[in-house]
């Protein structure tokens, strides 16, 4: 008898806790996924012997980081709209690699005017597979408001829009991106995104 | 004629950071993936003159960088950020009344009464308007400007501009700006004694803000394919949010993001 009771408590005991790991299993807490890679980013960009290093190994050791949790995929393909459908297998590829170098130093050479903010994630909102991420870049009095869109793959939620005071970064690399294809072709954005890339590679600023 | 001058030349003086108040009519939500997919009609850009755009975009750039930037490096050098955060209010408390009227013809009234309660305070207790005890007081800022009353009668948006030295705009907010500088100018002209005057009362509004705003634009730049359609995206984008952080107050609890003052950018940091 005994052993029965201890047969269904276990088993009890057994399907709940299936429950609650599908429970998180389903919707995994996007903030908590997010925060841990921004505060690793930071560590990093805070390290006086990191950033000793050339711009481009410091952007290679911070893409692998990054990429645990945002998706240049899925940017790449955003920001292009409907030409990504125009394009070959290789063209996406050679566009998403140019697209990603370009964020990277970006970012890098960015950075340096806000590692000494304080961060602090104010709120998230999900819908179905979808999250934004809510966070405060805070100056002194002055805070600003920066999102993170996010996309929810298996298990793991996936950025893949940054939004700064309400100005989406890939809408607005589309419309760049829309006005250099309306006046050159394909091959004349990748030479110009290539020139771009160089010149930052070389921390030159534009003239 | 030379009246004229001047009082155009004063009112230059209270040119609003109007342009970035109201937006285009579309609601946007990031976890829409339509948002992303199209550009709708209503948000689709009119830039019928882009190339003569372009061209003051240069030259707005080039003044910029050669002019305006090191003249405002070096004044925040000699300044401490705090008294240049007094000048810039006091230059914002003077358009408050004009701020309320707005708000009475967009039928806002109780923002009409926070606008006025602002300014007597303001005024008084926060010595001329340098400081802002009223927001400590819990009344927070409003923007309402005559471009948001047109958008509210129904006037549409019009086409893009980009004019020289105010950076992008469009039809209907450069004429809603006219209306509200010169709104505001006959109450304040005659302090001026002279247009020479009035020109450096103007220019030194615009190197005190961006003084306050340095290094945003060469950001911009240094991140952008193309600056023009960045500045031009950026400025639809930004209104788009500010208009809906200013106008309905009620339609987000969740988020204390927009209790927060967002400094409005004047033009220079987007063009």
């Amino acid at each position: 008898m005994k052993n029965f009771q201890h047969i269904v408590l276990f088993s009890f005991f057994f399907f709940f806790s299936s429950v609650v790991s599908q429970v998180s299993a389903a919707t995994p807490d996007p903030t908590e996924q997010l925060k841990p890679v921004v505060d690793k980013v930071i560590t990093l960009l805070k390290d006086r012997n990191f950033r000793q290093r050339s711009v481009v190994e410091q952007s290679e050791v911070i893409v692998k980081l990054v990429s645990e949790r945002f998706d240049f995929y899925e940017m790449s393909k955003r920001v292009l709209g409907k030409q990504w459908r125009t394009l070959n297998s290789e063209q996406r590829e050679q566009f998403v690699g140019l697209f990603t170098k370009l964020l990277q130093y970006v970012y890098i050479g960015q950075v340096d005017d806000y590692i000494y903010k304080k961060i602090k994630f104010s709120g998230q909102r999900i819908r179905r597979d979808r999250a934004e991420v809510k966070s405060l870049l805070i100056d002194g009095d002055k805070s600003i408001p920066v999102s993170y869109i996010m996309i929810l793959r298996k298990d793991q939620w996936m950025a893949y829009d940054i939004v700064v005071e309400g100005v989406s970064l890939i809408m607005n690399y589309r419309n760049q991106i829309g006005t250099v294809l309306r006046d050159e072709n394909f091959p004349g954005l990748i030479a110009m995104l290539k020139k771009k890339i160089s010149k930052l590679e070389a921390g030159e600023k534009d003239e | 004629m030379r009246k004229m001058f001047r009082i155009f030349l004063v009112s230059l003086f209270f040119w609003g950071n109007c342009s970035l108040l109201y937006a285009a009519d579309g609601e946007v939500d990031f976890l829409d993936d339509a948002f992303y997919d199209d550009i709708s009609k209503e948000n689709a850009v009119n830039d019928p003159f882009e190339g003569i755009n372009r061209v003051i975009f240069a030259f707005n750039d080039y003044a910029f960088t050669w002019i305006l930037n090191p003249v405002a490096t070096g004044y925040s050098y000699l300044l401490p950020a705090d008294i240049r955060g007094a000048v810039e209010n006091f230059f914002y408390n003077m358009q408050e009344p004009i701020r309320a009227a707005n708000s009475l013809l967009q039928a806002r009234f109780a923002d009409a009464g926070t606008l006025l309660v602002r300014f007597t305070i303001n005024t008084f207790g926060g010595v001329g308007g340098l400081g802002d005890p009223a927001v400590e007081l819990g009344f927070p800022r409003k923007e309402a400007t005559f471009c948001q009353t047109l958008n509210t009668w129904g006037v549409p948006d019009g086409i893009f501009l980009m004019v020289p030295i105010m950076g992008p705009t469009t039809l209907r907010d450069v004429s809603g700006k006219l209306v509200d500088s010169f709104a505001v100018t006959p109450l304040y002209y005659t302090w001026a004694a002279g247009w020479e005057e009035s020109v450096s009362i103007y220019m030194g509004k615009e190197v005190n803000h961006l003084s306050l705003h340095l290094g945003e634009y060469e950001t911009m730049k240094e991140m952008s394919v193309d600056s023009y359609a960045a500045v031009r995206d950026g400025f639809y984008q930004y209104r788009r949010k500010y208009w809906e952080s200013s106008g309905n107050d009620n339609a987000d609890d969740t988020g204390d993001v927009h209790d927060e003052y967002v400094a409005p950018p004047s033009a220079h940091s987007f063009y």
